[in-house]
């Protein structure tokens, strides 16, 4: 069976070394022993299996292959930032040398252009670097396109320009299984409603900060995505989904539990941060639970990340007048507490 | 579809959708009569200074320098940024008018811990120029002349009074021939009654702008920031050359700013003097 994506394909080629090495094992052992002609199938088979992802999806076959694919990664996304903000300080840098109407079809020029070269490099990439360079510079100069126009004949800026911003970053996201792009797309629309939420309430949409709960229907909204949208095409999507919605409940949680003036509850700040710290240690055990519970390794991990954060900034409020080296063994003490109660956590799931 | 099909069709469709609204949006603007055409001198913008990030921006956008009268006795400086503080006419009463409710204040009790319902609007804000507040400030800066000539006369040895009198000359000639004549004396949510009260489109601008309004636990009094949402106006190519790059000093010039049906402002003509 063809795998759907290109994650499914590398786990393929991960078993079927995995398999080749336990077999060697087995056979010093005297366990096993296949007959040459056995092998011999065994070895066609697999040379053909990873000969067909290898040229489908450009996956690594052995550990440096692997080790140099994570390098590639990383420099293929500062790269791409590079490019973005390249692009962005070119623009700048000419854009008053041209009369408005040759800004204007240079600029939409200049985004039409760029998504025909990501689509052109999507067929000729199958390992998705290069791609993803390219859509990250195409969504830079579509966000410039519409940023520069508004610069250029004076036009208010409203909050409705994230949109097909977003829409852009959703496309290329999905159409070129980029998670880099889903991402981005992601924090447009975090961006959106917030922004939408806030105005409704009182608040200027660029100044979205200002009212961390705002969030909290953001958040629900990416929750809901994974569940009403199947992504089993799409490795990593539903992951990035939840952890999104997962910070924009936490974060704007860790703020309130230290600026309690900043809630749109009418209540005295005081109690509205103690309220907040208790419910931002709730969510964080609840998203460790159902994250352990469901195989959801993002839940876990942010889950854990925003306990300790605000389990140490707790122990602040209550030690941070106790003496320096007495302070830091109470928080030595609580991190451990909390890797022996992991553990016994990971013990359980192994045990199911 | 194939997803390069795809990517390409809606892609090419969401750029090309997003620019003509864009744009219609701006024709539509700058269609039909214009809400209001003033002529502002070099006075009433903010010349930039050319540093580092300018130097790499080949377009040139001027922020409009507008003040308000804090109170009887000041009128705030001009910035980049377009905010205004406190301005004096802006009270308590006009912020309710304005829609900011207090929660926690009941009857008489005084301005105390504050936890505003609402703490930022969009507003309408009127820049009247060269106008009856523009002269109180320039008789308030005649008047500190008079009051230090006065007191210099009475101590005619005195050279802290000396170069105080000569402070307060240094500012009546910035009043009168160097500061923005440009001041917000109001703001509203409805166009239509503000133009009813400010009718001379020469005289008075009406803009978009946002109010903030907030407290600091524990003390009185509310802080009142006015921050225009359009405030840099992009000189047109057209217009470029008529106007030397930044760092070079600010000219003498005088460009006309309408301002069209959305209210977003563009400057129209540029005269060197």
């Amino acid at each position: 069976m063809h795998p759907p994506h290109r994650n499914a394909a590398q786990q393929r080629a991960d078993d079927i070394q995995v398999f080749l090495t336990e077999l060697a094992r087995l056979e010093a052992q005297g366990i096993v022993r296949l007959s040459d002609a056995q092998r011999q199938a065994v070895t066609t088979h697999h040379d053909g299996v990873l000969a067909g992802l290898t040229a489908d999806f450009d996956i690594d076959c052995s550990t440096s292959a692997r080790q140099l694919s994570l390098g590639m990664r990383v420099v293929s996304f500062l790269a791409a930032l590079a490019l973005g903000a390249f692009v962005f300080f070119l623009y700048y840098q000419f854009w008053g040398l041209f009369g408005e109407t040759s800004q204007v079809v240079i600029l939409a020029g200049v985004a039409l252009g760029s998504l025909g070269l990501v689509a052109w490099i999507q067929g000729v990439d199958p390992s998705g670097y290069f791609t993803k360079l390219a859509a990250l510079v195409a969504f830079t100069c579509f966000v410039l396109n519409v940023i520069l126009l508004g610069e250029i004949f004076n036009v208010t800026p409203t909050n409705h320009a994230i949109l097909p911003w977003a829409a852009l970053a959703f496309l290329l996201a999905y159409t070129c299984d980029l998670r880099l792009m889903l991402a981005v797309g992601i924090c447009c629309v975090i961006a959106y409603v917030s922004a939408r939420v806030g105005e409704h309430s009182g608040v200027y949409w660029l100044s979205l900060g200002k009212r961390p709960e705002s969030y909290f229907p953001v958040a629900a909204l990416l929750f809901t995505v994974p569940r009403i949208i199947p992504h089993q095409r799409f490795a990593g999507f539903d992951a990035l989904y939840r952890v999104f919605g997962l910070l924009c409940v936490l974060l704007p949680m860790l703020v309130l539990g230290h600026w309690g003036s900043s809630s749109y509850l009418l209540l005295p700040p005081s109690r509205i941060e103690g309220l907040y710290q208790l419910g931002g240690f709730a969510v964080s055990a609840l998203a460790i639970w159902l994250g352990a519970r469901r195989g959801w390794a993002g839940m876990v991990n942010t889950g854990i990340v925003f306990f300790i954060i605000f389990l140490f900034t707790k122990f602040f409020d209550w030690w941070g007048d106790l003496p320096k080296w007495l302070f830091f063994l109470a928080m030595a003490l609580s991190a451990i507490a909390v890797l022996v109660f992991l553990k016994g956590l990971r013990a359980r799931s192994l045990r199911a | 579809m194939t997803p390069r099909k795809l990517l390409l069709i809606a892609g090419a469709a969401m750029i090309l959708t997003t620019n003509a609204v864009l744009l219609a949006g701006v024709a539509y603007n700058r269609s039909g009569t214009p809400e209001s055409r003033m002529v502002l001198s070099e006075r009433e913008f903010v010349w930039p200074r050319g540093d580092d990030s300018e130097s790499e921006n080949s377009g040139l956008s001027l922020p409009l320098a507008w003040r308000v009268s804090m109170d009887e006795t000041q009128a705030s400086t001009p910035k980049e940024d377009g905010l205004g503080i406190n301005p004096a006419w802006l009270n308590e009463q006009r912020l309710a008018e304005l829609g900011f409710k207090r929660g926690g204040a009941t009857g008489d009790r005084p301005l105390g811990v504050d936890h505003l319902l609402m703490s930022e609007r969009g507003v309408l804000l009127v820049l009247e120029l060269a106008g009856s507040t523009w002269q109180q400030a320039l008789q308030r800066a005649e008047q500190r002349v008079a009051r230090q000539a006065s007191l210099r006369e009475a101590n005619p040895d005195s050279e802290e009074l000396a170069a105080e009198e000569k402070k307060a000359r240094r500012e009546w000639a910035r009043e009168a021939h160097e500061k923005s004549r440009l001041f917000a004396v109001d703001a509203g949510a409805d166009l239509a009654s503000l133009r009813t009260r400010y009718p001379d489109k020469s005289r008075y601008l009406i803009l978009p702008a946002i109010l903030h309004v907030y407290g600091v636990a524990g003390r009185q009094g509310l802080t009142r920031q006015i921050q225009l949402r359009a405030n840099q106006l992009h000189v047109p190519h057209a217009l470029r050359g008529l106007l030397p790059s930044p760092p070079a000093a600010k000219p003498s010039f005088t460009a006309t700013v309408t301002v069209g049906r959305k209210l977003e402002p563009w400057i129209e003509a540029v005269t060197r003097r």
